[in-house]
């Protein structure tokens, strides 16, 4: 069965990550995404393996892909704001040429603004999006989250922008061009802390470390770290779980109760913790309906029963082996593992395919 | 004026906390009318998840709840009740999507899964969205952002680099979750528009946080890699870190891809004698640059030196914290920052649209609905309901403009 977005042309403008991983999924479900390359060493080996995999590659001249603009169904691009224009492919031109284009441009920042042509790393572009500033321990400097989670969002939320405004053109018989900035990608899920400052006047919110309080974190166990994330009303069985008689007592009672007393809370599930292994752990919390995790590594995790079970993992050719990569992001459309092709290679095909001379 | 891509769609939400409100949140920025449908007896406990002492009704006045609830209707509906469900059933026709992120079981123990749905509307787009799916072993776990975060693999590749696994400030799976469900749902209504035939997602939010990390599962799958921790550092250009600057708590981010960065920042920084160093030198002396930095960023303002650094060619930013980042010049300047007047609280500024479509210009329409705003409004116009029958179902505790429970949280 042919993926939802079978027929769907896709012009990737490589491209870092975060064009990279816009378009990902669309090949997965379907579009017939055709990637040009950045700038070399924009994407490491292991993120080529992971991101292109699908995806057609070409080597165009910027008449040649002017073409392909005019063609496409989505076209995406992470430059820098005005080098797509410089290149002779101003949005605004694209889309009067092609009513029913969607443009997506991913940057750090937007495209205008002070910062607009300011550079950046995934560093620079997570630390001016507020999340940076709440990860990490008081003690120490604010810490980065791994991967590429800047970059990476900000691929997320264009792929969902791109395929909603998509659905509009096809409704409505109009594209659009989206403007999505790294930084608000951030600043919009700093969850209650962001609102919290706003609403209430307070300093900047501290960061946390591993335990936000006692029954919402990370702590060591026996074989590594696992954690628990208990809300008011699943306290009651994490306490039965644990068994010690003195968190029974009144001032563990009640949020106010556990927050006053959350030392000596942390300090006794510390010692529970370590005795507990990660496998414990994962077994305890669906029996008794107490949110346990355990920090797991990519390698453990493709080893899960769970991810296997539900066909989770592709595999992909690479010069190096078989890498097994995250697959499709959900169940319930038809999806298409892809191979991973080398710079330039489907040029030929490509413009065919989509009836642009060469 | 420029339809909405969503504009025409409506949305049945069931969805409770922070990941599913998400998803609906955009969709409602996309123009979606979203019904979020709550039991007077069984709300969305994020409303009263802060304690906020003396409110006499909590559950409209969070700003938690109201940030991520905004631009949609609020409907009462006990699914636990005969005639509730009936009701909901009743709704599925009129409606494009239903979403819910239960626990795995939920919806089906309710009489309300798929196959249900789907005799009621045919092209009925069902989004699940439980933390770990709706199949698998591991269905039956339960979790919350910060435990995705440990699942999916994100928590293992977080750290300063003395071997212990650092959870992100906040849930982080939840949005992640949320953003994907949202163009699950996008796909779900372009396979619709195409064939006529609804669907079933069945999305996995542990998954999707381990696709943020795909390129550590290729490391893992074909080296048999475990993750290493570089803190703030890069694996691939040097220095790069996170340099206190002037003020409490306060600090700049600077990365030096190149040669020519490091150059001019050891310019900046007074230390000329270091221009020169190769990248191999820089990697291997990185302790040391460090210091050096530090010894200029910590008397320097972080927005002033920010701006320095970035006029003179070097990729560098302030850490916004919470406060700081309201203020930001660049986020004021595109207008990001929304007052939004609400009947129980003080306006506050709220995140405005990321998804900024610059022909439609999606934004913000309305404040989070309060209590049962709606359910009058939803009921007697998509389903005809009159006055007696609406106070019939208030007497039976199926609708309400209050929760019946207030104190459950």
């Amino acid at each position: 069965m042919d993926g939802p977005l079978h027929g769907v042309r896709v012009l990737e403008i490589g491209g870092g990550i975060p064009a990279a991983v816009a378009t990902r999924w669309m090949a997965g479900f379907g579009a017939d995404v055709v990637r040009t390359e950045g700038p070399a060493g924009l994407l490491t080996s292991d993120e080529e393996t992971y991101l292109l995999a699908g995806k057609r590659r070409i080597a165009v001249n910027d008449r040649t892909l002017l073409a392909l603009a005019g063609r496409a169904d989505i076209l995406v691009e992470d430059g820098p704001p005005g080098v797509l224009a410089a290149r002779g492919l101003a949005p605004g031109d694209l889309r009067r040429a092609n009513p029913t284009l969607v443009g997506v441009s991913i940057t750090p920042f937007g495209q205008d603004g002070p910062y607009r042509e300011y550079g950046h790393t995934n560093l620079v572009a997570h630390a001016m999006g507020g999340v940076h500033s709440l990860t990490g321990t008081p003690d120490r400097a604010p810490l980065v989250n791994g991967g590429s989670q800047a970059y990476t969002l900000g691929g997320l939320n264009a792929f969902s922008a791109a395929l909603t405004a998509y659905f509009g053109a096809l409704v409505h018989g109009e594209g659009d061009w989206l403007d999505i900035s790294l930084q608000t990608c951030g600043a919009s899920i700093m969850e209650l802390y962001g609102p919290r400052v706003e609403a209430g006047g307070h300093e900047p919110h501290p960061r946390m470390g591993n335990q936000t309080n006692a029954h919402w974190g990370i702590y060591p166990v026996a074989d590594g770290y696992g954690g628990v994330c208990c809300l008011a009303r699943q306290i009651p069985a994490f306490f039965a779980v644990v068994g010690d008689p003195e968190l029974q007592a009144e001032r563990f009672a009640t949020p106010a109760g556990r927050l006053e007393n959350n030392d000596e809370l942390g300090a006794m599930l510390y010692g529970w913790f370590g005795t507990k292994t990660k496998r414990e752990l994962l077994e305890l919390g669906p029996k008794h309906k107490v949110p346990f995790g355990a920090v797991l590594t990519p390698r453990e995790l493709l080893g899960s029963a769970s991810l296997s079970e539900r066909g989770f993992f592709d595999t992909v050719a690479t010069p190096d082996g078989t890498a097994r990569i995250p697959g499709r992001p959900f169940l319930g459309l038809p999806w298409q593992p892809g191979a991973l092709s080398t710079p330039g290679a489907d040029t030929t095909g490509a413009i065919s395919d989509w009836g642009v001379a060469s | 004026m420029k339809k909405l891509p969503l504009a025409g769609i409506r949305v049945l939400d069931l969805t409770m906390m922070w990941a599913g409100p998400f998803t609906t949140k955009l969709l409602a920025e996309m123009g979606a009318e979203v019904l979020k449908i709550e039991s007077p007896r069984a709300w969305d406990n994020i409303r009263t998840l802060i304690p906020q002492p003396g409110v006499e009704d909590p559950w409209n006045s969070s700003y938690y709840f109201n940030e991520y609830n905004r631009d949609k209707k609020s409907v009462t509906l006990d699914l636990a009740q005969a005639r509730g469900r009936q009701l909901f059933l009743d709704l599925v026709p009129t409606a494009d999507v239903v979403i819910e992120n239960y626990r795995a079981d939920v919806l089906d123990k309710l009489g309300l899964g798929y196959d249900v749905l789907r005799k009621q509307s045919p092209s009925i787009i069902l989004v699940s969205m439980a933390g770990f799916g709706k199949t698998g072993a591991d269905r039956d776990s339960v979790g919350f952002g910060p435990i995705i975060e440990q699942l999916g693999g994100l928590a293992s590749l977080t750290g300063y680099g003395d071997g212990i696994p650092m959870k992100t400030g906040i849930s982080y799976g939840d949005p992640v979750g949320g953003i994907g469900a949202a163009g699950a749902v996008a796909l779900a209504l372009i396979q619709r528009q195409r064939t006529g035939k609804g669907c079933v997602i069945d999305l996995a939010q542990r998954e999707g946080m381990a696709a943020m990390i795909g390129e550590a599962y290729v490391a893992a799958s074909l080296r048999g890699e475990d993750p290493v921790h570089h803190g703030n550092r890069s694996p691939r250009w040097a220095p790069q870190g996170v340099y206190r600057a002037a003020g409490i708590d306060q600090w700049l981010a600077v990365s030096c891809t190149s040669d020519a960065e490091w150059a001019t920042l050891a310019s900046i920084i007074g230390r000329d004698d270091l221009s020169g160093l190769d990248l191999a030198v820089r990697r291997a002396r990185h302790d040391e640059l460090d210091a050096a930095i530090e010894a200029w960023s910590s008397a320097q303002a972080p927005q002033a030196a920010m701006v320095r650094l970035q006029e003179s060619g070097v990729p560098a930013g302030r850490v916004l914290d919470t406060v700081a980042v309201h203020d930001d010049p660049q986020l004021n300047h595109r207008g990001f920052w929304v007052r939004l007047p609400h009947p129980r609280t003080a306006t506050f500024r709220q995140h405005g649209v990321v998804w900024r479509l610059a022909e439609a210009n999606p934004h913000l329409r309305r404040h989070a609905p309060l209590f049962g705003e709606h359910t009058r409004e939803v009921l007697s116009e998509l389903l005809g309901l009159d006055e007696a029958e609406l106070a019939e179902l208030a007497a039976a505790g199926i609708i309400a403009d209050a929760p019946i429970n207030p104190g459950v949280g």
